[in-house]
């Protein structure tokens, strides 16, 4: 089943009424690519419902939730890290339909973007079944609660540092690290997303094996990453 | 539903389910040239459109979607059937091989060339970071914009495409055109895929989740009551045909280990049903309705599980033997077990003891090994590992059948179709004569379509049922239930002297062939047959033994067992040389072969047969390794502004060999039709590499006539003489010299029917362009086409047909030496691969601009699996990673900083004009020069595949 809500309240509704049987659809390139946890759910497709496009007011930058990957790394008016991270998805062809809201949205825990914009201290404008929310993209992160993004925030002066390890540069992360300011990010595969204002996060977390490494090799980068040349 | 969109400039409506792929509503509505390569993962751009202006995968959009979209495909590219500059340049610079992408990649420069019409190299690689080419490399996709950009521009190609040889031949050893290369590049129908009808039937395979289980029974009574349902294949209704699926010549060194359907599954994946249905849909509703009763067994997954003492056995049924049964054969097969393990039957010994997993052994040497390890000063030993590697061909493995006037006719995407055909005659149990197989382009075989994976089943299925029946291998599939690189175990112990000369090198070979033989002697063989000859050394032996076990299944791949071979034991000499504290390069070059040197090592090393010892023939070793130290410049340190980058460098010397000398056989037939024109029928398989094209070239080169006027037929075992096929790099060798011997003939036969019809002694006529024959003393001249006119007359003497045999006991052995340069970082593990110079002896490369692409695209494999890829098994032997991003092929972001081919110019005795083989050999050099490279920057030797940033700090102490 498709659904093509008009409005954003609408899409919400639709997915809070079927929580385990529905999900978003932004640029698809998970909701449809092979082996998706979307595979035989149904589909609220959210085109038109968000921006995709990046406006700058106040000093701040709006990305909208469907704006695209590649549209973040090209706009010039996007801090340099965060235009890095969205190179972090390393097929041009799917930036181009990959979307900002979307990365986010899944919370994968090798996500391009999830460090990059919690460093940056993002904030995520989203709607849920009780309203509007706003919180920092760190949060948003370990939220349960299922909301639909609408938008990321950050100051577009905002400066910082990533760091991708991964086996190829179309596999799936080992660890992403980034830095602004005193602000530390790390998505770890197979681990809980960590973020911090000091550089020792590994201390707080857990790691496991997986096909991306050992647990032991992942400590070793998230202990050591913060402390490479920049 | 409807969908209105509008398609290469054309208003469309297309007829599709809302949820369906966009893919595969294009490709069914008729544009072929939207493939899929990925079961819709978002990985190989097979499927890449425009869609409303952007590069998209069609995969990862739905139909729906498409409503009121502007769509391209790579079909509107052409102008009528004129080839835009993309594509030609794309051909010219030879990239276009088995070319399944070849029109997406196309679309994508085309639409970069629109955005940025002066796009530089980074461009280059942005716009095609989201596409796998595993055939051709990268390298020359930056050549092929040049080139359209001066087509554009100019008006014709200003850039030096390929180096030319041979300034006294024509055409042969000159960059031209693949005789193919318009029809891939522009997406025109020639795959299997392409040749299937809409009412074929699906074969779906149902596999075991079982490592290790012996089938208790099977019901398929409910599935076989499902409308649409032809037929279940079971091993409990299967002919009892004992067979082998690696495609070698008759009879193979390998055993019939396996029936269609086994009462035993041996790996994760293995077949254990095959349904035959009217639908896909049915078919997987089929397969949910079989029920399969198993009795699980214990599995061994490595070589060490494998020979440990009371390790469970993968076969113990009755050994049988073809010739050559040891005397106490009753006595083992009393040991036989449970009679659902099935017959083991070998064609001749192979040193099998099955009842220990041992599918095949060997061991010989030359000289004293006491003596040798005696003389030496200092000595290494050292083990080897490498992984289990699959090839990824953008096609998989495809195959349509049907029957058609009594015969079963298979289209297939193999290197092999005669044996294809005697296989499926053997498991069908109808002669050779009733069964057509049409080689269609195969896009990408690597040696993974030299085995006969999905014919077999795909034939028989469509014998019984007399449906057309289509098959088709899913992605994961390719990775489970396919061959794979054998992983190998290769212990290396060499003994030399203070002065650098080696005394003695000692190989002992562990190979994992997985459940079934195939090809389980000659590969692990490889390993020593490839490399050895490599030295001048007295002393030297080897010792391999193949174990069967649990994994997904081995087989052949491009190099075969050279590279694993050639990684240990140009890495235990990298070894030795700092032990005895003296420069590799100078080791290397005490102790590398030169012309003329006999090679008694030689003598053990055939096929499963004695080997035949010959001297070493041309060799453009010492100019590869000289040329390539100069352009990496050996010896001098390069120092990174950052200290915790080490830079290192590192080479091995290579080879390989042509064909299989006293084995391999290729016949063709070249005819003169009634205009003068030639058609050549080859039984040779081209599988992207521009096999037909050398075979055309040679045709051009003998008669002096224009390329247009000669068409290659190949691999269809109906209009074409018998050739072992494409493996074991004999395409050029031994298909090409059929090629020259056929030519040659009709030569003949043109000159004495010119002799006839001009009336002139046929010592004074010659052949010269544009194709006709000349008398050097009367001046007269007749065309091929009058000529042939008069011949095929009321009273003529007939058309002018010759057939063309080629056997030899000869051995034209390619050589070079592959350079590598790294950065490494000694605090994250990171590896960055900043140069690879491949330098290679091919004799005479007929086509230069192929052999160039080929070497990248093989150094590219080989980089893979040096630093990236690996099939990783979980503790019940199911591969986890089995799709491209998790398995980890590499990608244009990938390929090494600075990446050069070079051809190094020597002329062959034995091969077609002067050639040699020119692709498998360069899978050979990448791990060891890697892995010499990463000691050299941080003095740690990573002994194993994939020599990853984890492994590295490992061996730093850092985890």
């Amino acid at each position: 089943m498709i659904y093509k809500p008009t409005t954003i309240q609408e899409a919400v509704a639709l997915r809070a009424a079927n929580p385990d049987t529905s999900v978003y659809l932004a640029g698809g390139t998970d909701d449809l690519r092979l082996g998706s946890d979307a595979e035989g759910k149904s589909l609220i497709d959210i085109h038109g419902l968000c921006s995709d496009s990046i406006e700058e007011k106040d000093g701040k930058l709006y990305i909208g939730a469907l704006c695209t990957l590649q549209t973040l790394k090209e706009c010039d008016k996007v801090p340099a890290f965060l235009r890095e991270a969205a190179g972090f998805c390393s097929s041009f062809i799917k930036r181009n339909s990959a979307t900002v809201g979307g990365n986010l949205a899944l919370k994968r825990s090798d996500s391009y973007l999830a460090a990059a914009f919690a460093a940056a201290n993002a904030l995520v404008l989203a709607t849920s079944p009780d309203g509007d929310v706003e919180a920092p993209v760190s949060k948003y992160l370990r939220c349960e609660k299922a909301c639909l993004i609408r938008a990321i925030v950050i100051n577009k002066d905002v400066t910082g540092w990533v760091k991708r390890f991964g086996k190829t540069s179309s596999s799936h992360a080992t660890l992403i690290a980034a830095v602004s300011g005193n602000t530390y990010a790390l998505s770890v595969s197979g681990s809980e997303f960590a973020c911090g204002d000091t550089p020792d996060l590994a201390a707080g977390m857990t790691f496991c094996d997986d096909i991306t490494g050992s647990a032991a090799y992942k400590k070793y980068l998230a202990e050591t990453v913060f402390t490479l040349r920049r | 539903m409807e969908i209105r969109c509008r398609i290469n400039g054309e208003n469309m409506t297309l007829c599709a389910e809302p949820q369906e792929r966009l893919r595969d509503v294009l490709y069914r509505t008729g544009f072929r040239s939207v493939r899929d390569s990925d079961d819709a993962e978002g990985f190989a751009g097979s499927d890449t459109i425009v869609f409303n202006g952007k590069l998209k995968y069609s995969n990862l959009l739905l139909a729906y979607q498409a409503e009121n979209a502007e769509i391209r495909t790579a079909e509107s590219l052409l102008n009528g059937r004129e080839l835009n500059n993309v594509q030609k340049a794309m051909i010219a610079a030879g990239i276009v091989q088995s070319a399944y992408n070849a029109p997406a990649a196309a679309l994508i420069l085309t639409w970069l060339l629109e955005q940025k019409p002066n796009a530089g190299r980074e461009d280059v690689k942005e716009a095609l970071s989201g596409i796998f080419i595993r055939d051709a490399g990268y390298e020359h996709y930056y050549l092929a914009v040049k080139l359209a950009q001066e087509l554009r521009d100019f008006g014709e190609f200003r850039s030096e495409i390929a180096p030319s040889f041979r300034p006294n031949l024509d055409i042969i050893g000159k960059p031209f055109n693949k005789i193919d290369g318009a029809a891939l590049v522009s997406g025109e129908p020639v795959f299997v895929e392409d040749k299937v009808p809409e009412n074929a039937w699906t074969l779906h395979v149902l596999r075991s989740p079982f490592a290790s289980a012996y089938i208790k029974s099977i019901d398929t009574a409910e599935a076989e009551k499902l409308d649409g349902v032809a037929a279940i294949i079971t091993a409990f209704n299967c002919p009892d045909t004992y067979y082998m699926q690696a495609g070698q010549g008759n009879p193979e060194p390998s055993p019939h280990d396996r029936r269609l359907f086994n009462k035993k599954v041996r790996h994760v994946g293995d077949r254990v049903a095959g349904i035959v249905a009217r639908t896909p849909e049915i078919a997987k509703k089929a397969a949910e309705l079989i029920h399969v009763v198993y009795e699980p067994q214990a599995a061994v997954y490595t070589v060490e599980e494998a020979m440990a003492e009371g390790a469970p056995l993968v076969h113990n049924g009755p050994v049988k033997y073809n010739a050559g049964a040891p005397a106490d054969l009753d006595e083992y097969n009393r040991r036989a077990g449970d009679e659902r393990e099935g017959d083991v039957i070998y064609q001749f010994p192979l040193g099998a003891d099955i009842r220990k997993n041992i599918a095949a052994s060997n061991k010989g040497g030359i000289g004293d090994m006491e003596k040798g390890f005696a003389e030496a000063d200092a000595i290494v030993d050292c083990t080897y590992q490498t992984s289990q590697i699959q090839h990824t061909p953008l096609e998989p493995h495809v195959c349509y059948a049907h029957v058609e006037g009594g015969r079963l006719v298979l289209n297939c995407s193999t290197q092999v179709p005669y044996h294809v055909r005697r296989i499926v005659s053997w498991v069908c149990g109808i002669p050779e004569n009733k069964i057509h197989v049409i080689k269609e382009r195969v896009g990408g075989g690597y040696g993974s379509k030299q085995d006969i994976l999905i014919e077999d089943l795909t034939g028989y299925a469509a014998w019984i049922t007399g449906k057309p029946v289509y098959y088709r291998n899913t992605r994961e599939e390719e990775f489970i239930a396919n061959s794979t690189r054998h992983p190998m175990r290769a212990r290396v112990k060499m003994g030399g002297k203070k002065d650098g000369s080696i005394t003695a090198i000692y190989m002992e070979v562990c190979a994992n062939t997985g459940p079934y033989g195939n090809h389980c002697l000659t590969v692990p063989m490889n390993s020593c047959s490839k490399t050895l000859p490599l030295f001048k050394v007295d002393n030297m032996a080897y010792d391999l033994k193949v174990f069967y076990t649990n994994t997904p299944p081995a087989g052949a791949y491009q190099g075969y067992g050279t590279p694993k071979g050639t990684y240990g034991i140009m890495m235990a000499m990298a070894e030795l040389a700092e032990k005895l504290g003296i420069d590799y390069k100078d080791m290397v070059q005490k102790n590398h072969v030169e012309e003329g040197y006999m090679l008694e090592i030689l003598k053990g090393l055939g096929e499963g047969r004695e080997g035949n010892v010959v001297p070493v023939g041309s060799c453009g070793l010492d100019e590869a390794i000289e040329k390539g130290c100069e352009m990496i410049e050996w010896g001098k340190k390069e120092v990174s502004e950052d200290p915790d980058w080490k830079i290192g460098k590192g080479f091995a010397m290579i080879m390989q060999g042509s064909g299989l000398p006293g084995l391999d056989h290729a016949e063709a037939i070249a005819k003169l039709e009634t205009d003068g024109t030639v058609i050549l029928n080859s039984g040779g398989a081209d599988l992207g590499t521009g096999l037909d094209t050398i075979s055309a070239k040679i045709v051009s080169e003998v008669l002096k006539l224009p390329m247009d006027r000669i068409t290659v037929v190949s691999g269809d075992t109906d209009s074409c003489a018998f050739d072992t096929g494409a493996y074991a790099s004999s395409g050029t060798f031994f298909s090409g010299n059929a090629s020259l011997v056929a030519v040659q003939n009709l030569k003949e036969l043109i000159l004495k029917e010119a002799a006839l019809q001009m009336e002139e002694a046929k010592d004074d006529l010659e052949l010269r362009a544009p194709g006709e024959v000349y008398s050097k003393k009367t001046g007269k001249a007749i065309s091929y086409g009058d000529l042939s006119h008069t011949a095929i007359s009321g009273t003529g003497r007939g058309q002018m047909i010759a057939h063309g045999t080629f056997v030899t006991a000869a051995s034209s052995v390619p050589y070079g030496a592959h350079f590598a340069q790294v950065a490494v970082n000694v605090k994250t593990g990171e590896i960055k691969l900043q140069k690879f110079y491949a330098l290679q002896d091919a004799g005479t490369p007929i086509n230069p601009e192929l052999a160039l692409c080929q070497m990248y695209g093989a150094v590219m494999k080989s980089i893979g699996h040096s630093m990236y890829e690996d099939m990783i098994l979980d503790k019940d032997g199911k591969c986890v990673n089995a799709n491209l991003t998790d398995y980890g092929v590499p990608m244009i972001d990938d390929a090494p900083d600075e990446f050069k081919s070079v051809l190094i110019d020597v002329d062959d005795k034995y091969g077609p004009y002067g050639a040699k083989s020119i692709s498998e050999i360069a899978c050979n050099g990448a791990a060891p020069a890697i892995g010499i490279a990463i000691h050299d920057a941080c003095g740690v030797w990573i002994r194993s595949w994939p020599m990853t940033q984890e492994k590295l700090l490992k061996e730093l102490g850092k985890i």
